[in-house]
């Protein structure tokens, strides 16, 4: 029975990824974090590491070596940005070196990384569906994508050195859901939602269980290679908010771009335009690779979207 | 990929599509009234006593709503609206039959068989050409049938032209899109001269730029798809370049700063075609796709050389349309 290190294990893939392999699949799981979540199953054993300690990489490599760990999954990410932007860089970029140092001592034989399809970044001039092998080009503005860009550069470089460890990277879209939360829900949440004057793109989301059907299905199988998990279908922006009721508020670029102090903007520490830009050009990403591996997702697109606003307006009920 | 689901917010959008289902058999009665003469559509519209001032109503609740929000439900992956597309049907006719009187020259010689590909020369501005020509064959051949037509880059980068474009089946113009859309079974319009056609002056009109570096013969070789070549005459006078304008076009971002009768003075209004005769003609598909094949899209030396009878092909195809018509109004 194979070992499963989940390192985040206090974000919302990380947890419900150890349980639901835990419980479900009955596999060894080792949750790693920085503290111990409440009420954390059973059968999840939680290790306390601080991966933003510049001697994280050998205490990880000791609990590999304890714990005997066949299976590192890497999901250590902010959930959304912080206007900590030196902080972030440490666990994000730093931290996922410091794993990497840790794995290659401990010979952990698979990793799989937890990455994000906004790492192609929103740009006039990419194709109408994304493959894997495109280039990583981020957004100079958004600082937790360019940390995701920056990792991706880390693995696959690291991969390239160590060849006995197969390593599976997992690029999901925006996930959504009923219980899914970050920057990108509570942007959909609100009642008036600022949008770009002029531009309607394409969207795509992914459920939250399919993306953590994908997950587990990579953690528990050998998948090498990068995956993007979507879901299928697309769905224009306008369509997003007229099905969840909202009230669009076009808003010219310029001027948008230029709301420095709106408070969300204030909360990621980023320019408009590093959230913006993914709301203004295309960038969705072609599926079929992870639906051959992973199964296909139990919900399209717009299943997904439709499945997280009712749960959200089942909970105003409350 | 397009799924078939009711709309869940459905009372304003109800409301909506009423009006437009009231707006569109009016325009659907009042072309089927007249369908040839110009000069008749006014009166046999009277006599049939149109309810004028509910038409009025409905064209005003319409531009009231005339923000993205309304405009795009269920499309499939690349974007495409059938619903925007069947609502802007009745326009794109009168834009046809009326405003352009389109003559189709050579139709039988589109292939039967699903994906083709569809090399045109390119003129105009904004894509008129692309459009019409996708409105030509899918009226001729169903919605099935329905070709995309490539746009060039700077297009895309256009607030409202671009969603626009979209929802009518553009697509931007590159090898992953192209392959795409012919390993589904869709075909596909290309213009391989690229913005260089679109923006050349008035004065090289008809005048074939190169075209591209042989994409689009690479990518149909591949796919092994036939190529027919498509020209497309009218389209240059809907908007002519008089001359461009350099230094506020690098101010302003663009690729380049066109100045036609119409455009920067009349402002937005300058973005409607003028009304130039147009003749859409189809030629002979290329024999070389009757063997298809990688190696041969691989061969450089073979794809240049059947872009270069393309090319040759579409520029002789223009030339004749040119000798149907009449004159550039008539």
């Amino acid at each position: 029975m194979p070992t499963i290190a989940i390192t985040g294990l206090r974000t919302f893939l990380g947890r419900r990824l150890a349980e639901r392999l835990a419980t479900e699949a009955g596999l060894r799981l080792v949750g790693l974090d920085r503290l111990r979540p409440h009420g954390l199953a059973a059968g999840v054993r939680f290790r306390e590491i601080d991966l933003t300690r510049p001697d994280a990489g050998s205490a990880l490599a000791d609990v590999f070596h304890k714990e005997d760990v066949d299976v590192v999954v890497h999901l250590a990410f902010r959930r959304e940005p912080t206007p900590d932007l030196d902080g972030d860089h440490e666990l994000e970029t730093i931290g996922s070196l410091h794993l990497l140092h840790a794995c290659a001592g401990a010979g952990v034989p698979r990793l799989v990384l937890g990455s994000t399809t906004m790492v192609y970044g929103p740009h006039p001039d990419n194709p109408n569906f994304l493959s894997e092998e495109h280039p990583l080009r981020g957004h100079p503005h958004a600082h937790c994508v360019q940390n995701r860009v920056e990792t991706e550069r880390l693995v696959t470089d690291w991969a390239a050195r160590h060849p006995g460890t197969s390593v599976t990277v997992l690029r999901p879209c925006w996930i959504v859901g009923p219980t899914y939360r970050d920057a990108v829900t509570r942007y959909f949440g609100r009642q008036v939602v600022p949008t770009l004057m002029g531009y309607d793109p394409l969207l795509q989301f992914v459920h939250e269980e399919d993306c953590l059907d994908a997950f587990a299905r990579a953690a528990t199988g050998h998948h090498p290679g990068v995956y993007n998990v979507v879901a299928p279908g697309v769905l224009p922006l306008s369509t997003v908010l007229r099905t969840a009721g909202k009230r669009p508020l076009p808003v010219p670029p310029p001027i948008l771009y230029r709301l420095r102090a709106y408070p969300s903007q204030a909360q990621t520490g980023d320019r408009p335009e590093g959230f913006y830009d993914y709301l203004r050009y295309l960038w969705v990403a072609d599926g079929r690779r992870g639906w051959e591996a992973f199964g296909r997702p139990l919900y399209t697109t717009r299943e997904a979207w439709m499945a997280a606003i009712s749960a959200a307006r089942m909970r105003s009920y409350r | 990929m397009s799924e078939t689901k009711p709309d869940p917010a459905g009372e304003g959008g109800e409301l909506w599509s009423g009006a437009l289902a009231g707006l569109r058999s009016e325009l659907r009665r009042r072309l089927s009234a007249a369908p040839g003469a110009d000069a008749g559509a006014e009166g046999d519209a009277e006599a049939e006593g149109i309810d004028w001032l509910a038409l009025a109503e409905d064209l005003r609740r319409r531009l009231g709503q005339l923000g993205m929000r309304e405009r795009s439900g269920e499309v499939d992956d690349f974007g495409l609206d059938p619903e925007m597309l069947r609502s802007a049907r009745p326009l794109f006719r009168l834009l046809r039959r009326r405003w352009w009187r389109i003559e189709v020259v050579g139709l039988e010689h589109v292939p039967a068989e699903q994906p083709v590909m569809f090399v045109a020369n390119h003129s105009g501005l904004l894509p008129w050409d692309g459009l019409a020509l996708a409105e030509t064959i899918e009226e001729a051949h169903g919605a099935a049938r329905r070709p995309r037509f490539l746009i060039a880059d700077w297009l895309i980068t256009l607030p409202f032209v671009q969603p626009a474009l979209a929802r009518l089946g553009g697509v931007r113009a590159c090898r992953e899109n192209a392959e795409r859309l012919l390993a589904t079974g869709r075909s596909v319009i290309a213009f391989p001269e690229g913005v260089k056609g679109a923006a050349k002056t008035f004065r090289d009109r008809y005048r074939l730029q190169r075209f591209g570096r042989g994409g689009a013969v690479r990518l149909a070789l591949a796919a092994g798809v036939p190529i027919v070549p498509v020209a497309i005459v009218g389209a240059e006078e809907t908007h002519p370049i008089l001359f461009k304008l350099a230094t506020p076009a690098r101010l302003l971002g663009l690729p380049f700063l066109p100045v036609t009768p119409t455009f920067p003075w009349l402002g937005p209004l300058g973005a409607l075609p003028l009304p130039s005769k147009w003749v859409i003609s189809f030629g002979e598909p290329l024999a070389a796709s009757a063997s298809p094949g990688a190696a041969q899209a691989d061969d450089d030396l073979l794809v240049a050389r059947l872009t270069e009878d393309l090319r040759t092909e579409v520029q002789r195809l223009v030339r004749e349309a040119l000798a149907i018509r009449k004159g550039v109004f008539a």
